[in-house]
């Protein structure tokens, strides 16, 4: 199927585009805006207001308030985390005047919130939060430990209990991840994998979107400019989109290879030292796969937005055509980022070899649990299928769409198109 | 044999039919024009010819063998509306549309060279289309079209567009391929083009071939009772004489057709008796203009090609 005619087409595609400012800017600034993007979400997420959080520890129980007055000031993880703690103690039952006796300076903020510790809580350990955003999940996490303690140390208090059992009583849990896989035995898991799912599914999320809409563009400027009829004088419409499709899966690859090649080289050679909770468990077969699979996807995708960019003459009316598209890839997308909090689910299962889909979930999941040989040829083997029953209907609306020029075409009619004998 | 030979090739589009059974002949060695209106079905035909729409009836034989990647690559194809890729280089652009046709190496690269430095473009080879003139743009696109040195130069419209310069360059190509034996075919609306360069023709129009054949023949065929006439005074006293039987005015010359053959030697002895100075009187011509008219009508709403 390739000859000479489909190598100079594809040929052109990828000098002409490799090239170009824009490939050179976007393998190089693609990577660092997601990192910067993902960097600012972290910063956002841990960086506390900078204002001091003035927090009104207050229970029933002189002995409670004491205790806890004692902990925290001495507690070195508290004192960082720019708390300000007051302490007070109120008749039982009179929370509730307390808290109103406060509420403006709770509403304009200048008191963050008001812990109650209840007597009762020795025996149930129920803690109340009042505060404008009571919802404060990193707060909570902060402080429940050290309330925690104080309880454990009041309740057994005076009950003789050796320091090894008072330690164990005050201890939290602490759980450790284990991955079990097959190749390594049991190990201690860390965070690489779960970074390297993350780093494959925007990377392959991004790079489909990006390249997909330059082929679409790409084909529109030849409809447009009207090179194509001479082009078509020399090689059918079938040849065109072949040479236009695989020049510009050839450029996603390497684009991509480009991107993956820091992995590559961590995971072949001790160039780069990672820390332990960051090791990058994945074979370099893994990443040949990935690499294939996304080949195949591309060549699917592409053929769907090269159908669309023959369809339309600019890229506002491409875009009844394109959200179609989008779905098939925002939809893998979602489920390879739910992958993360859940690498078993059935959903992830059955997307990872499903058409369309396995492109960004595959590689996901493939980082995160062990996934046996024969889903991969699966899922490899589903992407050709689906590739041998896009191509027949996207070049038969591409050969029609091509030549067309005039007014935007409705999709009834781009359906009577797929009738017409060879135009 | 026939260079090209069309047969009774059809193709519709929503159920109008844009080419309806057309049948026409390209000899070796001609200059061939397919003449029409706008929208008469030129450019569906040529399309055709070039297998870049498959006809939904009928077939297109080349030097007796139907149509394929053969003539496909014999073909220098000049498209109505012509296009480049805009951030390409000249030179690359030259080379690109060559290795499509299959030909690739030195002998296109000199070849290459010898038609930029003739174009007087060799000192923007390694510029972007998107930096050329439109004039210069359409040099390259000339290259383009014969770069791989074609046996046929399929043209449509090829005028249309084009600046003085341009059309005088377009017609020296033409005729420089014509003399080394090539066929070349070419589709326009203007009549007095078409006159001055083809020597065989088919007329199109709504889709159906309506005349073809070699240009002097037709002529003769049709001159027969034809005068085309240049004159200077009054000759209103034709209009309704007997022996007149149609005027018609084209500006610089006038055409009046007799009612019989042997008539235009009365024509124009009353033409002298009536004391009108006659600069030029041509029996037996006919412009193709009027053949058309003629043939396709002249009905309101329909667009009159240029004489």
């Amino acid at each position: 199927m390739l000859n000479q005619k489909i190598i100079a087409l594809i040929k052109r595609e990828v000098r002409e585009r490799l090239l170009s400012k824009t490939f050179v800017y976007t393998t190089i600034a693609l990577p660092l805006l997601m990192f910067l993007i993902i960097g600012l979400q972290a910063v956002l997420f841990n960086v506390d207001e900078g204002n001091a959080k003035n927090i009104l520890v207050v229970s029933d129980k002189a002995t409670v308030t004491q205790q806890l007055e004692k902990d925290f000031s001495s507690n070195k993880n508290l004192k960082s985390n720019n708390f300000k703690f007051s302490f007070a103690t109120i008749e039982s039952g009179k929370i509730d005047s307390l808290v109103n006796a406060r509420k403006k300076e709770i509403l304009k903020e200048k008191l963050t919130g008001i812990i109650f510790i209840p007597s009762n809580s020795l025996k149930e350990k129920k803690v109340r939060y009042y505060s404008k955003t009571p919802n404060n999940f990193k707060l909570r996490e902060k402080l429940s430990k050290p309330i925690n303690k104080a309880l454990v140390d009041i309740y057994f208090e005076g009950k003789n209990l050796s320091p090894e059992d008072l330690k164990f009583a005050r201890s939290g849990i602490d759980f450790t991840g284990m991955k079990v896989s097959e190749k390594t035995g049991i190990q201690k898991a860390g965070y690489g994998n779960l970074i390297l799912a993350y780093l494959f599914t925007f990377l392959l999320y991004l790079s489909l979107l990006m390249i997909g809409q330059l082929t679409m563009q790409s084909v529109m400027e030849e409809k447009n400019n009207r090179i194509v009829e001479v082009i078509l004088s020399s090689v059918n419409a079938k040849e065109l989109m072949a040479g236009k499709i695989l020049g510009s899966a050839i450029i996603g690859v390497a684009q991509m290879a480009i991107w993956l090649s820091p992995v590559i080289l961590i995971i072949t050679t001790s160039l780069f030292a990672l820390p332990p909770e960051i090791v990058f468990e994945i074979s370099i077969g893994q990443i040949v796969y990935l690499l294939i699979n996304y080949f195949l996807g591309l060549l699917t995708f592409l053929g769907l937005f090269a159908m669309v960019g023959s369809i339309f003459e600019n890229a506002q009316d491409a875009q009844s055509g394109i959200w179609p598209i989008m779905l098939l890839i925002l939809i893998p997308f979602f489920i390879a980022m739910a992958l993360m909090e859940n690498p078993n689910s059935l959903i992830g299962e059955i997307s990872s070899m499903a058409p369309f889909f396995s492109i960004i979930v595959m590689p996901a999941k493939m980082t995160l649990v062990d996934v046996p040989l024969w889903k991969f040829i699966v899922s490899i083997v589903v992407n050709i299928l689906t590739i041998l029953a896009v191509f027949p209907i996207a070049g038969k609306i591409y050969r029609v769409g091509i030549l067309r020029t005039g007014k935007k075409p409705k999709w009834s009619e781009v359906v009577k198109w797929l009738k017409y004998k060879g135009i | 044999m026939y260079a090209l030979e069309v047969k009774n090739l059809t193709k519709r589009f929503d159920g109008l039919t844009a080419v309806d059974n057309a049948s026409f002949a390209v000899p070796e060695n001609s200059v061939f024009g397919i003449i029409g209106r706008n929208g008469a079905g030129k450019t569906t035909t040529i399309r055709m010819l070039l297998n870049i729409y498959l006809p939904d009836s009928g077939e297109v034989f080349f030097r007796g063998n139907k149509v394929g990647r053969e003539f496909r690559d014999s073909v220098g194809y000049l498209p109505e509306e012509r296009g480049l890729y805009k951030k390409m280089r000249v030179w690359d652009t030259l080379l690109f549309f060559a290795e499509i046709k299959g030909k690739s190496g030195k002998a296109i690269q000199d070849k290459a060279i010898h038609y930029l430095k003739k174009f007087d473009l060799y000192d923007r080879r390694l510029s972007k289309i998107e930096d050329l003139s439109k004039g210069n743009q359409q040099k390259v696109q000339f290259i383009a079209t014969i770069l791989h040195d074609p046996d046929f130069l399929v043209l449509d419209e090829p005028f249309a567009g084009l600046d003085p310069i341009n059309t005088d360059l377009l017609r020296e190509i033409i005729l420089e391929k014509k003399e080394e034996g090539k066929v070349i075919i070419f589709s326009t609306h203007l009549m007095d083009y078409a006159e001055k360069m083809v020597d065989h023709l088919a007329m199109i129009d709504e889709g159906k071939i309506i005349l073809q054949g070699a240009l002097s023949e037709i002529k003769k065929q049709y001159a027969q009772r034809n005068v085309s006439l240049t004159f200077e005074g009054d000759i209103s006293f034709l209009h309704n004489h007997p022996i007149v039987e149609k005027i018609t005015d084209f500006g610089n010359s006038t055409g009046i057709r007799v009612k019989s053959p042997g008539q235009t030697q009365e024509l124009l002895k009353l033409l002298v008796e009536r004391g009108i100075t006659i600069k030029q009187f041509n029996a037996n011509d006919i412009s193709l203009h009027e053949i058309f008219v003629e043939l396709a009508g002249n009905e309101k709403g329909k667009e009159v090609p240029n004489a």
